[in-house]
């Protein structure tokens, strides 16, 4: 290994590879952190040939390598097993080109997700996908997981808006797929790589779509006196063909951590839960939705409904939501984030099945949630230093994807298999369906070397009933 | 016993006399000089693709038949596999807005359906009998993609049966997923070369509550495409087409739809602006036709990606090589075509496009060609850089070569 750090740091410079144990520690997971891994090195290249430089020297020293980008990810997909090379490209944060006649831009993969759409603002348009840690995390971890978002709801997720990657694939050769104009000379490879949580290659530079700023923005906050009345107007607004920005559900249990903490919104403690309503589009139209919305809501039985006067108010809003994970660090030492997906007609059942689950465990289960998309995220605070508070976790974290599925959705909706999932992938997917999945890992990476022991099934049958075999007993306990 | 013949025999005894029909014309005549393969269901389709692969026969597959021009030619295929049989909604929920259908379903017959129960199909490609299969398959958009957003983004889930028969699902029902590889997006666009897409789970769109259909002329060519560009951009355009004909003046055809004051105020400011009148919604099916009939027998057409900003500078290329076009300025895209009438050169032709995709940082795809000029000429455009991934792609999803084969990019 040492040879392969001096082969690093000859390329790379000596302040571009890290290896000692007190350096690599930072580096053991992402935000999930139950699942931890120390990798052997951690390169920070500058550019696409560094990168390739990097890849070419694991190659030869038959070392796996995982790309990283703020390590903000919640399903341990940037973490590298079987000491394996992080490459972290927080160097690589340039806007190569923003194009604002042709709205697209070309961005490395460090760049962080708001930023970009800070440097459109001035040109009137924005980068749609805005996941909570927009503040933070990075195109190229986007591009890898596929990230979502509120707004996911009418913009799409990152899919929606990579026109073209550049790529170093596993063999260390260099390939650009699509471009500005979304042109594929055959294959969508494109759309096979984004989502690929980085076991295709590692994406040096993405060509991004920039979407015009809605020309008016209306926000509203509905007060409910449970979930599951707000859920049903979730319901009721996607059943009756509106298409609001942004439909966002928090929970009692998420407003009171919130109320509590410095993201304090003024919501009412005493709550069910609220519904936050975002719709945007031409000034014009959006009066008749705002009362649209008015009516459903109380005819689900809200207790009344806010519509924000001006930008601050929104802010204020939004605040609730967007601190709501920080929030819940002061309920418990830790959170697991846990992320699946329902049609949008059955989240009234389901979310009560969620809350029953985590009540039958004894575990503070709360649920703030993308509720248009059907994007469920029961978060579950726990001590991991309480014997057998883990194993329950993980019980219940099980038994809400069972469900999930039972009600017709998937086991995650926008953060990714990574090692979180990998176990259950066979809960929904056959052995042909993964071997089809296969298949594409193969043709781009044959020999595995590229973020090896993500996505795919590793201890099948015992991890169904054995939380051990899933690893879980490797968890260093604080 | 001839190939053929023995290609009939080998797959009747393999799949029943009842599942293999013999050709309907004598050999040497195409397609309909074939076996003709139809499964009812998604298990008999992975039966009769096993049973090609095992044999190591080649499939022709088709669904509507209404874009086989696209794609580079196929080597002698030994049977017809027709995903006609593959018809039917499965599942519509109107309270979730999302289907599940059948890949031989007729884009008309699901659209009827969806339509009667408040919800729109995203799919508008051209062609009489085009099939939900084959136009994801061919990645066929139609003017109103500007509204919808490209195939790709309507599918939520396929089955697809992979080259040697394995039946796989990918994605599901449910309209955001990031459970496993995004395959569909793979398959999508993929001339059914690594896998026959059985079924899809689609993602509906509301019925707008009021729609619109505008015409204007305009003075020249680039000034149809700076006026289609502002068009596109109006917040409630769901299509906006510039017709570019070889001769005669340019046309501007746009769609409006969505909330009914903010449709209304973006016709009478286009109306304002650049004199748009409203006209009957067959204007639109003019624009498809426009993009979808094939051109006299010798001619060419192509499919085109152009940055909306270059679109005229090469647009001009192409006209002055004697073509015509349709553009689509908010989705980069348009299609040429080379009527053999107008006496340009196929050598011409190719030139000016490939030309043309260069000054709009695009490229193209050949839709209909002679089989004498395809030679020497990648249907996709330059594949060179991809064309490794292509074939390891096909060589793990098809590995004996029974699907489609030569049809993908670099011949694949």
């Amino acid at each position: 290994m040492s040879r392969l750090v001096a082969e690093l740091r000859s390329v790379l410079g000596p302040e571009g590879c890290l290896s000692r144990p007190e350096e690599l520690f930072a580096y053991e997971c992402d935000g999930l952190t139950l699942h931890t891994a120390r990798p052997s090195a951690v390169a920070f290249p500058r550019g696409r040939d560094e990168v390739q430089a990097v890849v070419r020297a694991c190659r030869a020293h038959g070392v796996p390598f995982v790309a990283r980008g703020a390590g903000t990810g919640l399903s341990g997909g940037a973490i590298a097993l079987d000491g394996g090379v992080v490459i972290e490209c927080s160097r690589m944060n340039r806007i190569l080109a923003l194009d604002p006649a042709d709205r697209f831009a070309v961005v490395e993969p460090g760049v962080v997700n708001q930023e970009l759409s800070r440097v459109a603002l001035p040109y009137g348009l924005f980068y749609a996908p805005d996941p909570s840690s927009q503040l933070v995390c990075t195109i190229g971890g986007n591009v890898a997981e596929n990230s979502g978002g509120p707004h996911t709801l009418k913009y799409g997720a990152t899919t929606n808006h990579v026109l073209g990657l550049e790529l170093v694939l596993p063999d260390a050769s260099v390939v650009a797929l699509g471009g500005p104009t979304g042109f594929a000379a055959g294959y969508d490879l494109v759309g096979a790589v984004v989502g690929g949580e980085g076991t295709l290659g590692v994406v040096t530079s993405a060509t991004l779509r920039l979407s015009p700023l809605p020309e008016q923005v209306e926000t509203l906050l509905a007060i409910f006196p449970d979930v599951v009345s707000a859920c049903r107007t979730v319901s009721g607004i996607i059943e009756r063909g509106l298409v609001p920005a942004a439909l966002e559900i928090v929970d009692q249990r998420t407003i009171r951590a919130v109320e509590a903490s410095v993201y304090a919104a003024g919501l009412p403690t005493d709550a069910g839960a609220v519904l936050l309503v975002e719709l945007d589009g031409p000034a014009i139209a959006l009066p008749p939705q705002v009362a649209r919305i008015r009516e459903l809501a109380a005819a689900a039985g809200a207790l009344r409904v806010e519509v924000a006067r001006d930008a601050a108010e929104r802010q204020r809003f939004w605040r609730a939501r967007k601190g709501a994970f920080g929030a819940m660090g002061r309920l418990a030492p830790d959170l697991y984030v846990h992320d699946a997906v329902v049609p949008r007609s059955r989240l009234p059942e389901v979310i009560e099945r969620v809350c029953a689950i985590g009540d039958r465990h004894g575990l503070v289960l709360s649920n703030v949630f993308h509720a248009g998309d059907g994007n469920l995220h029961p978060n579950i605070s726990f001590d991991r230093r309480d014997p057998g508070e883990l194993e329950r976790v993980m019980a219940a974290g099980e038994e809400i994807l069972r469900a999930c599925i039972e009600a017709g959705g998937a086991i995650s909706g926008e953060h990714g298999i990574g090692t979180e999932k990998r176990d259950f992938m066979g809960l929904l997917f056959s052995d042909d369906d993964l071997a089809a999945m296969r298949r594409l890992r193969a043709a781009f990476d044959p020999d595995g070397v590229c973020n090896p022991g993500k996505i795919f099934p590793t201890t099948r049958f015992c991890a169904e009933s054995n939380p051990k075999a899933r690893g879980y007993d490797r968890v260093p306990f604080a | 016993m001839t190939a053929a013949a023995q290609a009939l025999s080998g797959l009747r005894d393999a799949l029943g006399a009842d599942a293999v029909q013999g050709p309907e014309a004598p050999p040497g005549s195409g397609a309909a000089s074939l076996p003709r393969l139809e499964p009812r269901d998604a298990p008999a389709l992975a039966r009769a693709v096993a049973a090609l692969h095992a044999q190591g026969l080649a499939a022709l597959v088709r669904g509507g038949g209404t874009r086989q021009g696209l794609g580079n030619p196929l080597r002698p295929c030994a049977a017809l596999l027709s995903t006609l049989g593959l018809a039917g909604v499965h599942e519509f929920e109107p309270g979730e807005g999302v289907c599940r259908v059948g890949a031989g379903t007729p884009l008309a017959a699901l659209r009827a359906r969806v339509n009667a129960g408040g919800w729109e199909l995203p799919l508008d490609a051209p062609g009489r009998g085009s099939t939900v299969g084959g136009a994801l398959a061919a990645a066929a958009i139609g003017p109103r993609a500007l509204g919808f957003g490209a195939p790709r983004d309507q599918v939520l889930g396929l089955d697809v049966v992979l080259g040697d028969g394995v039946l796989a699902k990918c994605g599901g029902r449910v309209v955001k997923n990031v459970t496993g590889y995004d395959l569909a997006k793979l398959y999508t666009g993929s001339l059914g070369t690594l896998g026959v897409i059985a079924a899809a789970w689609l993602r509906l769109r509301p019925l707008p509550e009021r729609s619109l259909v505008l015409e204007a002329g305009a003075p020249d060519a680039a000034g149809a495409c700076a006026r289609g560009l502002a068009a596109a951009r109006r917040a409630t355009a769901r299509a906006a087409a510039v017709v570019l004909p070889a001769q005669g003046p340019a046309r501007l055809v746009v769609e409006l739809a969505g909330a009914e004051p903010a449709v209304l105020r973006d016709a009478e400011e286009l109306a304002d602006e650049a004199a748009f009148a409203a006209v009957d919604v067959a204007a639109l099916d003019r624009v498809r036709r426009l993009q979808g009939d094939a051109p006299s027998a010798g001619g060419l057409r192509f499919r085109l990606w152009l940055l909306p900003s270059r679109m005229a500078q090469a647009a001009a290329r192409i006209v002055a090589a004697g073509g015509s076009l349709l553009l689509y300025p908010g989705l980069a895209q348009g299609f040429a075509r080379f009527e053999p009438a107008a006496g340009a050169a196929p050598d011409a032709a190719f030139a000016a496009i490939a030309e043309a995709a260069r000054l709009g940082a695009g490229g193209h795809w050949v839709e209909e060609a002679p089989a004498a000029v395809r030679a020497g000429r990648d249907a996709f455009g330059d594949a060179a850089a991809t064309a490794s991934l292509a074939r390891a792609l096909k060589a793990r999803f098809d590995p004996a070569g029974v699907l489609n084969p030569g049809r993908a990019a670099g011949g694949a």
